[in-house]
């Protein structure tokens, strides 16, 4: 679906774009929540808040990881910081969410460009690591600076999603503001990685060498990717701050920046609807799972290897995994003169 | 008074550098050889803790037959790992793909995975709380040196890391397997030229490198008394921590950086409350990475 895969595959969309993404609507305003006010459950809607709010930072992540090509490990941490602001400035300072989320936003992005100055000069795994210990370095502050973010004890009492006076009682109102948000954030993301600064992304993650011997400031690019994927990061605590009215340290683990990544890594590196469909799979798959057992982290750390092995570009990725199945399953009748230069 | 207290942190940061120091070795090994990164090694290290768990409530053998019997299973960890998480994205032979960051990529996210899988189910079997370790298997008999105070478990500790970096440096120089394991870190390319079987030398990287952190996780276990399912990731990132500032592939490196690493954590006791101590490995961490990219004990590398 993304700009770079539908040339490549020689297909038309097969829809009108205005129609697919009426459709999306109105199965994101309408199908969903009349399916589950029928069924009757505000666990249920628990659960599609929590998607939701996955969405944002596997789409966000993906912007960094997919799109840049920056292996982060510690969004987690970015994550954790936007909803600490936003239960800080709510709980200490009485500020509605119409100024806490933006607020989280911005200061978890701030954040990003300030951690990503010095490292955005590292490569590959040197970046990985630093974003693993920058993730890490803001889960020891969060747990152990009791003064002001109450360590291990979390905060609790968040007031509850108001705009200009009006406060959501139920959650299909609440899951109607979470989702407004999480469309609103996906368009913008989408919109970046369809320009001209998305393709200049690519560039950096295809050979970032060349890229800056082209003319474009890579630094620069890559500063700004991770700064606005940390905003939504930030965007994305807010509203679980907002929603969940309570928020402590272990919810922003490394444990979580791993979670976030294999929803993209499943989804398919660089695609935006794969991230979606990856947020989705992982949040969803796990809660139907339970009866079964604590099988949670079990289920996606499996997802994640059997979709690295099997499908290395993701459900959605910017290459299709259909060629390598071709090459996988090719080999039945190829002419068997053994292993040669490519796939085994 | 002061001075004591310094001299005793001292020591303690010394003995839980030295464990830094043998899962490091572990990670820059496997560094070296295949180029990637081994996430998985934290559980190598909490499996360790568990067999060697297991064997001293089954049968309470004395500590050199616990610790043989755990340097072989962490030797079939590392091997059984390499199978199961390495092996099958090696699925390309030329030179550019060796190099190729995907690959790498691939492997770093399916270590992940299997660590992720391999703790979880360790804590379905085990249950996540604290393992109960028999009495007479602590490694805390206090020892008094004038007005010193050590634990046996720091002179086991330090005596079971002095061997083994001294058994390691005899395998990788000394022998067969060292020198395909050392050809093949030169140049995998290379090593298959001239008919080394590489595939076979990554996997005794694994094997060693596996036993080194499965030993490390077993004293430190009998140690601090403390065997979880969990235990493996903390240790896990400090040792890569102090590969990293190592130089990536530099044993000496890693071995100088996991020492200094524990000794200013448990110094850093002193002046803050122990939860901050995590982030003094975090800031060594970004630092080295920002001013020395290619750690302090590194010689320049490719950057690709």
């Amino acid at each position: 679906m993304s700009a770079a895969t539908v040339p490549e595959r020689g297909t038309r969309p097969a829809l009108p774009p205005a129609v697919t993404k009426g459709l999306l609507a109105l199965i994101v305003f309408v199908v969903v929540p009349a399916t589950m006010s029928a069924i009757g459950g505000g666990y249920l809607y628990g659960i599609a808040t929590m998607a939701l709010i996955f969405i944002i930072l596997a789409s966000s992540l993906n912007l960094v990881t997919g799109t840049a090509g920056l292996l982060s490990l510690g969004h987690a941490g970015f994550y954790g910081i936007g909803a600490y602001v936003a239960a800080i400035l709510s709980t200490r300072m009485g500020l509605p969410f119409l100024i806490t989320m933006p607020a989280a936003g911005v200061i978890a992005g701030a954040i990003g460009v300030v951690v990503a100055l010095p490292t955005m000069r590292l490569v590959s795994i040197y970046f990985a690591v630093a974003t693993l210990g920058i993730g890490q370095m803001i889960f020891v502050t969060l747990l152990n600076w009791t003064d002001f973010t109450r360590g291990p004890m979390g905060i609790r009492g968040i007031p509850p999603i108001t705009i200009l006076g009006w406060q959501p009682h139920s959650p299909m109102q609440q899951y109607m503001v979470v989702a407004l948000t999480t469309v609103a954030s996906l368009w913008i993301l989408s919109r970046l990685t369809h320009s001209y600064f998305g393709n200049a992304l690519r560039a950096v993650r295809e050979d970032d060498q060349c890229a800056s011997a082209m003319g474009l400031n890579v630094v620069q690019l890559k500063i700004v990717a991770f700064g606005t994927s940390c905003f939504f990061a930030g965007i994305a605590g807010a509203l679980l701050a907002h929603t969940a009215n309570f928020i402590s340290p272990d919810q922003f683990q490394f444990g979580e920046s791993i979670n976030i990544l294999a929803m993209v890594v499943v989804g398919g590196l660089g695609s935006l609807p794969g991230a979606v469909i990856g947020a989705l799979l992982l949040v969803i798959l796990p809660e139907a799972l339970r009866g079964v057992g604590d099988f949670r982290m079990i289920a996606i750390g499996s997802v994640m290897f059997f979709s690295i092995l099997l499908l290395p570009k993701g459900l959605l990725g910017e290459a299709s995994a259909l060629g390598l199945l071709r090459r996988q399953f090719g080999e039945a009748w190829s002419d068997g003169l053994g292993p040669r230069v490519g796939w085994r | 008074m002061l001075d004591i207290y310094l001299v005793q942190q001292i020591i303690n940061g010394l003995s839980i550098g030295l464990v830094y120091a043998l899962m490091a070795i572990g990670f820059t090994l496997i560094f070296g050889v295949l180029n990637v990164v081994n996430f998985a090694h934290g559980e190598v290290y909490m499996v360790g803790a568990f067999a060697g768990l297991m064997l001293i409530t089954a049968t309470a053998p004395p500590l050199l037959a616990v610790v043989l019997v755990v340097l072989a299973v962490g030797a079939m960890t590392g091997v059984g790992l390499e199978r199961l998480a390495f092996k099958p994205f090696r699925r390309f032979r030329d030179e550019a793909s060796l190099r190729s960051r995907a690959m790498r990529e691939a492997t770093l996210l399916s270590s992940l995975a299997v660590s992720i899988v391999a703790r979880e189910v360790m804590t379905l079997v085990f249950g996540s709380n604290m393992q109960t370790i028999p009495q007479a298997f602590l490694l805390q008999h206090p020892i008094r040196l004038g007005v010193l105070s050590i634990t046996d478990g720091d002179l086991i500790i330090f005596g079971a890391s002095v061997v083994m970096l001294g058994a390691l440096q005899y395998l990788l120089f000394r022998t067969r397997v060292g020198l395909s394991i050392r050809a093949v870190a030169n140049s995998p390319l290379g090593a298959q030229f001239v008919g080394i079987n590489t595939d076979r030398a990554i996997m005794a990287t694994f094997a060693v490198g596996s036993m080194l952190g499965a030993v490390a996780g077993i004293l430190v276990g009998l140690y601090s008394g403390t065997i979880t399912p969990m235990m493996g990731f903390a240790p896990g990132i400090k040792a890569f921590v102090a590969m990293v500032m190592g130089g990536l592939s530099s044993i000496p490196g890693a071995v100088i950086c996991a020492l200094l690493l524990g000794v200013s954590e448990s110094i850093t006791t002193e002046f803050l409350a122990s939860g901050w101590q995590d982030l003094v490995a975090y800031s060594f961490l970004i630092a080295t990475l920002v001013f020395f990219p290619q750690g302090l004990f590194g010689v320049g590398r490719d950057r690709a």
